[in-house]
């Protein structure tokens, strides 16, 4: 259930913290609210301090790579405090809401995800993703 | 179709019912109602709550049936054959008087020793064609080829 203005916690390490969800990109006739699975365009709210020294050269692509506060990018939510329904009648909950940001083309910026995340993605075509995470519940 | 328990309660939880909590530290907990839910939520221990299974079993409650089951359950010793010697071998073996025993040894000793004194003639008939050389001048013979 996160929609405009929602906050999720940034779960990879691409050095993005909080980011808050500024558009949901699903069908249009579908309401603008983002589950497990689902993609969302994010504003980066809070970012880990890139230390200064290491990337001298403005121009390599590892400082294009570089999450600061402020930026814009993808995120797919991988983990919801509202209860997912499962086939079996099963509601499963999370104690946070969560997400991993990804590029254009729909692949992790990030190397490694920490935690826990939701089996649904695996459903939804991110199977890509659920085989980095450490947990799938 | 797999039948979870309750962490809170230890209620069996059947398909459709209840909720999973999956706590930030990846911890699993499963509800069979939303009693269990919030009892857990409100930090109860379930040690105190009365109708949990874990009261329960901790003040041994209804499990006299259980224990009693559990007496009865001794493995008999069954003697068996192996593969040399097959039951009525080993039993023959193990019921012989002694003075069979006694005898039997005697009439071993003997052979041997007569096996023994056999022996002793061979060798000697054998080292009758050479000279008699003692051990040490035999050693020293040894020795003096082997070394430098």
């Amino acid at each position: 259930m996160l929609g405009l203005k929602s906050t999720i916690n940034i779960i990879d390490n691409s050095g993005a913290l909080i980011a808050e969800v500024v558009n949901v990109l699903k069908a249009k006739s579908v309401p603008g609210v983002a589950t497990v699975g689902d993609e969302v365009t994010v504003v980066i709210q809070k970012a880990r301090p890139i230390p200064q020294n290491s990337n001298i050269n403005p121009n390599s692509p590892a400082a294009a790579n570089k999450i600061r506060r402020g930026d814009l990018r993808r995120a797919l939510i991988v983990r919801t405090k509202q209860p997912i329904r499962r086939p079996d009648g099963r509601y499963v909950r999370f104690d946070d809401n969560a997400g991993v940001l990804l590029n254009a083309k729909k692949e992790l910026l990030g190397t490694r995800i920490g935690g826990v995340v939701a089996q649904e993605l695996r459903a939804k075509g991110w199977g890509k993703i659920v085989s980095v995470a450490p947990k799938v519940v | 179709m797999k039948v979870e328990i309750c962490s809170f309660s230890g209620y069996k939880i059947y398909p459709s019912k209840g909720k999973l909590y999956v706590r930030l530290d990846s911890k699993v907990f499963r509800f069979v109602n939303g009693k269990t839910e919030s009892l857990f939520l409100q930090r109860k221990n379930p040690r105190k709550i009365a109708w949990t299974q874990v009261y329960r079993r901790m003040h041994k409650k209804g499990i006299t049936e259980e224990v009693a089951k559990k007496r009865s359950r001794r493995t008999v010793k069954h003697q068996r054959g192996i593969a040399g010697l097959d039951l009525a071998a080993i039993a023959a073996k193990r019921n012989q008087k002694p003075e069979v025993r006694a005898a039997a040894r005697a009439a071993a000793t003997t052979a041997a020793k007569e096996k023994k004194a056999a022996k002793a003639e061979k060798s000697k008939a054998a080292r009758v064609g050479l000279p008699k050389v003692s051990k040490q001048q035999a050693a020293g013979k040894g020795q003096a080829k082997g070394g430098r």
